[in-house]
């Protein structure tokens, strides 16, 4: 598989291999979410599960100009059994991706982390990554954690890791290049975070951790510019093309993300992994492109 | 490069002599030691002790006297005050433990007025080991001094290994953080430790060596081993110097080499503005031999 380089092949390529996946979606009534789900069924790589207010959810439709009977529509006026309907469809296999749609988050997080009834296996680490699309980078950046674990433990990083490392061989990139991020490449016992990076590495060069070409800590010049790597003379098997950037905390990872999308006109999709099936959470400020490649990212990674 | 600690003798001669200032040098064994490494052609050497002793001394082991330079002093501690200040003054190169207990011999040289130990140095003990089974010299450490370093102690003394190395001729040592296993386990202090030092390596925060860790014993220096378990490092199976995780560790290698495999060796503490000799009495003649040898190579 050639490597996908944007996210508009996303699409092409779950068109190209004729993939086709069932969206479950928790409280549909929302207007960027018909609208998002509506361009991926008409694109021909999902098929739509609307749970919600069915009455709310055509009056949308139609106001968008958008046939409601390209959906399936589950009317169920409550946002919690919404909720729980839509994870319960996910969990009894009867649904491929779960989505939020007008619920609040924290209402749709508690439906998926319930232990008896979510989609978190015992002791998985819920975590998010991002595929972030920019004019001014050869490839794509998957990014981690911009959403989920404020301050990641070593086990943490290992499970944010191996997602986005899975999330890379979905795009095709066999040996991903991570480059473990900090403020300088150099170790220091005493910030923590750099010690978990140095175990990491080690533990990659061990095989204790999945096969990828890895370093850190490396700031992010050293991690995605090949001309400073040059000026710092810091030998790095990353060498400035790094495909996974793994920050040391949410905070940094989050203002990457949103620098990128606000001055480097980036574009992005992103979803919670550590589930046993994608989950897909939007922010309403994101863009349209962005839902729509978030659903489309999801079906690539179901 | 040296591979064999008698080819240390070879390596000093026609180089400038070290001045090495034996501390309460009364006995027998201590001046017989200086004794061999002056005629060796390797120190010049220094007693300082009581004057009428050492002539005793002499006399008794025909050890010609004028060979060396006597200074007199009244008692063991005043020997050792003395010694360490003329290696303060550059009136000594090496500072070597004689009569006088361990115990006031570093506090001697810990001494902060006397001024010869930097402001934080850490004090640590390297012992280079000839084992017949191995292809090179090992360069090990700590088997004497730290019991159980930290993460700050490890990185000083893994310098110290280097810098014994590269006095030993060896250009890019290669070394090799011991641990019990060469998979990294962030419950074990010591795999962590390992994992940062060899990271720190990797960034030239440690300049100067190849360096790999966490490894178990048999990977760092059995070639055969280090192929088996699939180790792609440069130091496995050839490793020059070894660190070890603690004292315990460290002191068993090294008596298992001496007593169970009739090894030889050489010593130095490491940390000092010079390097010391710290021989006890139970010690070979030629392993004092070797220390002296080894410490005249480390000297400036």
């Amino acid at each position: 598989m050639e490597p996908i380089t944007k996210l508009s092949q996303i699409v092409d390529h779950l068109l190209d291999k004729q993939i086709k996946k069932r969206v479950a979606v928790a409280c549909a009534q929302d207007q960027n979410t018909i609208g998002a789900l509506a361009q991926a069924v008409e694109n021909g790589f999902a098929e739509a599960i609307m749970i919600g207010d069915q009455t709310q959810i055509e009056r949308i439709a139609t106001l968008e100009g958008i046939d409601p009977t390209i959906f399936t529509i589950i009317h169920l006026p409550n946002m919690v059994d919404a909720t729980l309907k839509a994870v319960e469809m996910v969990r009894n296999n009867e649904a491929d991706v779960l989505m939020k749609g007008l619920v609040g988050t924290d209402k749709f997080l508690k439906a998926v982390l319930d232990k008896q009834k979510g989609l978190l296996p015992e002791k998985a680490v819920m975590s998010y990554v991002a595929a972030i699309e920019l004019p001014k980078y050869h490839k794509l950046l998957f990014v981690t954690d911009t959403a989920v674990i404020p301050y990641p433990d070593l086990k943490q990083k290992s499970a944010m890791l191996k997602y986005s490392i899975d999330m890379a061989h979905k795009f095709g990139i066999e040996t991903p290049k991570v480059a473990l991020i900090g403020s300088a490449e150099k170790v220091s016992p005493s910030q923590q975070y750099t010690v978990d990076y140095a175990m990491m590495c080690k533990m990659v060069e061990r095989g204790q951790l999945p096969k990828c070409i890895i370093d850190g800590p490396l700031d992010v010049f050293l991690a995605c510019d090949p001309k400073s790597v040059e000026i710092k003379g810091v030998p790095t098997p990353v060498n400035g093309d790094a495909d996974v950037l793994l920050f040391p905390s949410l905070e940094s990872c989050n203002s990457f993300y949103k620098g990128l999308m606000l001055f480097g006109e980036g574009e992005l999709a992103g979803l919670i992994q550590g589930t046993i099936k994608p989950v897909v959470v939007m922010s309403r400020s994101e863009s349209s492109t962005s839902k729509f490649y978030c659903v489309a990212l999801a079906c690539l990674m179901a | 490069m040296i591979t064999k600690l008698d080819q240390m003798f070879t390596a000093l001669q026609g180089k400038t002599k070290k001045k090495i200032v034996a501390v309460w040098a009364n006995d027998s064994h201590t001046i017989e030691a200086v004794s061999n490494a002056v005629d060796k052609n390797i120190v010049e050497g220094i007693l300082v002790g009581d004057k009428n002793e050492i002539e005793k001394t002499c006399k008794a082991e025909k050890i010609d006297i004028n060979k060396f330079t006597v200074i007199h002093a009244n008692t063991d501690v005043e020997a050792a005050n003395m010694a360490v200040k003329m290696v303060a003054e550059k009136k000594g190169d090496i500072l070597m433990k004689g009569l006088l207990s361990t115990d006031k011999y570093m506090r001697a040289i810990l001494n902060k007025e006397a001024g010869l130990l930097p402001p934080k140095a850490v004090l640590s003990h390297i012992t280079v080991i000839e084992n017949a089974n191995y292809h090179k010299l090992m360069i090990v450490g700590d088997v004497a001094v730290i019991p159980n370093p930290d993460i700050n102690q490890k990185i000083a003394i893994t310098n110290y290994l280097i810098f014994t190395a590269k006095s030993l001729g060896i250009e890019r040592p290669k070394v090799a953080i011991i641990g019990a296993s060469e998979q990294v386990s962030p419950n074990i202090e010591s795999s962590v430790h390992a994992t940062i030092i060899s990271k720190m390596g990797d960034r030239g925060q440690i300049a100067g060596a190849i360096i790999e860790g966490p490894l178990a014993l048999d990977l760092a220096i059995d070639k055969e081993s280090a192929t088996i378990k699939k180790i792609d490092s440069e130091v496995a199976g050839d490793a020059d110097c070894l660190l070890f995780p603690n004292i315990e560790a460290g002191n068993v290698f090294y008596k298992t080499n001496t007593k169970l495999c009739g090894t030889e060796l050489g010593a130095v503490v490491c940390g000092a503005k010079v390097p010391c000799v710290l021989s006890s009495r139970g010690d070979t003649s030629l392993t004092k031999l070797y220390s002296i040898a080894l410490a005249a190579l480390m000297a400036k």
